[in-house]
């Protein structure tokens, strides 16, 4: 079984290194995983896409097929729109509602959920970084693709120990802010 | 025993060229090359190995030579960019017989081209870096396994033929992030290649006095073994020399201590391409590099449609599997050529084949290929 997942922002707020940490979790409980990132030369504000493909079985092709993609994630508009069309018809897609834009159709098309990532990194946890770990505990919670213990270990063994509390924080509150909203569309 | 680790492709390469035993690195960073620098800069001090980021790629290059002609196994890495600056220094390494190993992590171009993104233009460059006569060895990687067993085969091929060997990367396979299984540390080391010395008297030392289609025996400087290095052309203690016999012996020599091994018996033992579902094959696909991953998906996605499709992808460009590929030519009515630049290596397909009737897809835009593309094209043949 294949899950393709899409995370799209802008360069620096850290959606590498979430693709990373769920390739690697998916590697540590005996799978495969890869992650690509495309971005541009600029060093801030560029569009950003890191496609995670995780399979029991090898993969090769590293990037996520257009329209195959589960699960997407955004966080920037301008990379929200140049690749929504990468997530198949009735795929889900997680926005920070104050950053992106989806437009009636897009509602039409996929499942927009909205969820204010940035606001709960920065007012929340307070700490403005931890917007990735927010995002893994979100995608993990919709796509329910790995086993949440693994994921979170793997997170923690990427960052400093003296951060371990604001993150566990982080991750915690995406699980929280993913099931209300699961709850909310009736998933 | 086999290592199972968690890395990128530029990691591996730099992990490779430690465990090929590499001691020196010098260079110059630059998209989407430069975290092979980065963990070179970690890995060789824990060694007593030396790194340096030099003022810019021609600097790079110049001191990853120096120390290679002091003995040590020495590399440098960059992308297409960044070879088109080092080009005259290649030029010393090939005619001095230096060895160097030099990782090129493939970005579009040409110039300063797509400093972010994905190509496989530099293919004819590896092969011609610059002026002159002289046989280039290049490798390439197409997997984060290969990124680690390649650049340790290019140090084992520059240290046996004295010559610079191109080891080809490319954005994508440079920056992937996922599992690799990497082999025994101990089997790598056992294998491992150090250049030819000459035990004799110093009186009697002739490093370019070798017979034709072999290399020089280059000692380590500062051993009392006194020769000279020179970007001229050489008789046998590598003082310069106009000599026309010399001169041309020497060329001849150049090329044949590659093309004419790598045609007689292949310049090592290892694969020096891949065939992937190949054995009842109807139509044969033909690309290599982080391409030839698509193709390998595009080939099961033929298979499930009810097309035979098998893969053929070449791992040593340069010197081309030109053999096997022949055989391919003549095995297979409908071939499919894809890769990432307009046809830089359907040239040596065409050559070495004798068709043109190949159908090709080609793209320069800086965007991988994508199975169902592929899937596409072949069909159309059918």
């Amino acid at each position: 079984m294949r899950h393709t997942i899409r995370f799209t922002g802008v360069g620096g707020q850290g959606v590498l290194l979430a693709g990373e940490i769920m390739a690697a979790a998916k590697i540590k409980l005996g799978g495969h995983g890869l992650k690509t990132a495309t971005y541009t030369s600029q060093v801030r504000g560029g569009a950003t896409v890191v496609d995670i493909t995780l399979d029991d079985n090898e993969i090769f092709y590293p990037y996520a097929n257009e329209g195959e993609i589960d699960f997407m994630l955004s966080v920037a508009n301008v990379s929200y729109q140049q690749f929504k069309n990468g997530v198949k018809p009735g795929g889900i897609i997680v926005v920070e509602p104050n950053l992106v834009h989806p437009t009636e159709e897009d509602r039409q098309k996929w499942i927009i959920v909205e969820i204010p990532i940035i606001t709960i990194a920065k007012e929340e946890v307070g700490n403005v970084i931890t917007q990735s770990v927010v995002a893994l505990g979100i995608t993990n919670e919709f796509t329910g693709v790995l086993d949440p213990d693994t994921l979170r270990d793997v997170m923690l063994s990427k960052v400093p120990k003296k951060v371990h509390e604001v993150n566990n924080k982080a991750w915690a509150l995406g699980i929280q802010y993913a099931k209300e909203a699961k709850a909310k569309i009736g998933m | 025993m086999a290592r199972e680790v968690i890395s990128t492709g530029n990691e591996l390469s730099a992990l490779g060229a430690f465990d090929a035993g590499c001691m020196f690195f010098g260079g110059y960073p630059i998209t989407p090359s430069s975290e092979v620098m980065h963990e070179m800069s970690d890995l060789l001090p824990t060694v007593g190995g030396k790194f340096i980021q030099m003022e810019d790629e021609i600097a790079g290059i110049s001191v990853a030579l120096g120390a290679s002609m002091a003995g040590t196994k020495s590399m440098t890495a960059t992308s297409g960019p960044g070879i088109s600056l080092k080009a005259e220094q290649i030029g010393l390494a090939f005619i001095a017989e230096v060895p160097l190993v030099i990782v090129n992590v493939m970005r579009g171009g040409p110039s300063t081209g797509l400093p972010t993104r994905v190509s496989q233009a530099d293919i004819g460059q590896a092969q011609y870096p610059t002026h002159g006569d002289y046989a280039s060895i290049t490798l390439c990687a197409g997997s984060l396994e290969e990124c680690y067993t390649q650049t340790v085969r290019g140090f084992n091929l520059a240290e046996r033929y004295m010559t610079p060997v191109f080891v080809l990367l490319d954005e994508t396979v440079g920056h992937m992030h996922g599992k690799a299984v990497l082999p025994d540390l101990e089997e790598v080391k056992a294998k491992n290649v150090t250049r030819k010395r000459f035990d004799g008297k110093p009186e009697d030392y002739r490093p370019y006095d070798v017979p034709m289609n072999t290399p020089a025996v280059l000692n380590p400087m500062f051993e009392g073994y006194r020769f000279h290095f020179t970007g001229l052309h050489h008789g046998p203690t590598g003082f310069p020399t106009e000599d026309a016999a010399q001169c041309q012996f020497n060329i001849e020599r150049l090329v044949g201590k590659i093309d004419a091994v790598a045609a007689d018996v292949g310049l090592d033992d290892e694969a020096d391409y891949e065939e992937f579902m190949m054995e009842d094959a109807e139509v044969c696909l033909i690309a290599y590099g982080s391409i030839s991953r698509g193709a390998k998906e595009a080939v099961s996605k033929l298979r499930a449609d009810g097309i035979k499709a098998g893969l053929f992808r070449p791992i040593m460009i340069w010197p081309s599997p030109a053999k096997k590929l022949k055989e391919i030519g003549q095995k297979f009515d409908k071939i499919f050529v894809t890769e990432l630049n307009m046809g830089q290596y359907l040239k040596e397909i065409e050559r070495v084949t004798g068709r043109s009737n190949f159908t090709t897809l080609h793209k320069a835009n800086g965007r991988p290929i994508a199975p169902l593309e592929m899937v596409a094209k072949v069909k159309e043949m059918f």
